[in-house]
């Protein structure tokens, strides 16, 4: 999972990009394979929540999400940790500039 | 122990290493499955919220008005609404919902997903204040090439 975090007046600004084929049950049926999809992902700061989005199928392939938040400081570190159908998980961090 | 019984214990075993974060988050999809299960916007919107009263104001989407590639199509999302979560719905796609943000204090609702969209149909966002009204908006979005095929 790529993740970057800025911070600019007061508001911390983070782009992430998780590799996810995201492949949705009408695909996976053409395909002859078993659906899977990111379906929850987490962002955390000094142990508070920042992000918490469960998800869908119609999430794009690789799937970008942008948010935003406040109270968090240059130099915190994020820790973000996506969910997926088939219980497959991953967890990457970064640091707030 | 069997292989896959196995498996599925280790799976346990991941989901309780990880349950400090999962306490805080809230996981819609296990709180209300029926939700993700809707083929129609206003039933999803019954199912999640238990409620099809919405007003039409103070939710902003930004998306283009014709994407040339469904398979992903960027949608803006900002609102000054104090909410406790925001909802993503289209009718592009045999199933209408797409995400669900959970929103405490530290939050700002400005988002930015990719979604998507199999043709042409509308986007809804639902914000649930927490004053408990929902608040929504919609924008309709042309689809040149369909996003469920790839």
């Amino acid at each position: 999972m790529e993740i970057k975090a800025k911070l600019k007046d007061g508001i911390v600004s983070v782009k992430a990009m998780a590799k996810h084929p995201m492949l949705t049950y009408d695909v996976a049926a053409k395909q002859g394979l078993e659906a899977n999809f990111i379906t929850h992902m987490t962002a955390t700061v000094n142990n508070k929540v920042v992000l918490d989005m469960s998800t869908s199928q119609f999430l794009s392939k690789n799937p970008i999400v942008k948010f935003t938040f406040k109270g968090a400081a240059v130099g915190d570190k994020i820790v973000m940790t996506w969910v997926d159908l088939k219980g497959d998980t991953e967890t990457s961090e970064s640091i707030i500039k | 122990m069997e292989r896959r019984k196995f498996l599925s214990f280790g799976a346990l075993v991941a989901a309780a290493a990880f349950a400090p974060v999962s306490l805080s988050a809230e996981d819609y999809r296990k709180i209300k499955p029926d939700a993700w299960k809707a083929h129609t916007v206003e039933d999803a919107i019954a199912k999640l919220y238990g409620s099809n009263t919405l007003i039409a104001e103070g939710v902003k989407i930004t998306a283009p008005d014709v994407a040339a590639n469904g398979g992903a199509v960027p949608v803006d999302i900002q609102s000054d609404i104090s909410a406790k979560s925001v909802a993503v719905f289209q009718t592009s796609n045999p199933e209408s919902a797409v995400c669900v943000f959970t929103i405490n204090e530290n939050m700002v609702i400005d988002y930015s997903i990719k979604m998507k969209l199999k043709q042409s149909g509308t986007i809804t966002v639902v914000i649930e204040g927490i004053d408990g009204k929902l608040y929504s908006g919609s924008k309709n979005i042309n689809v040149a090439l369909g996003g469920c095929e790839g």
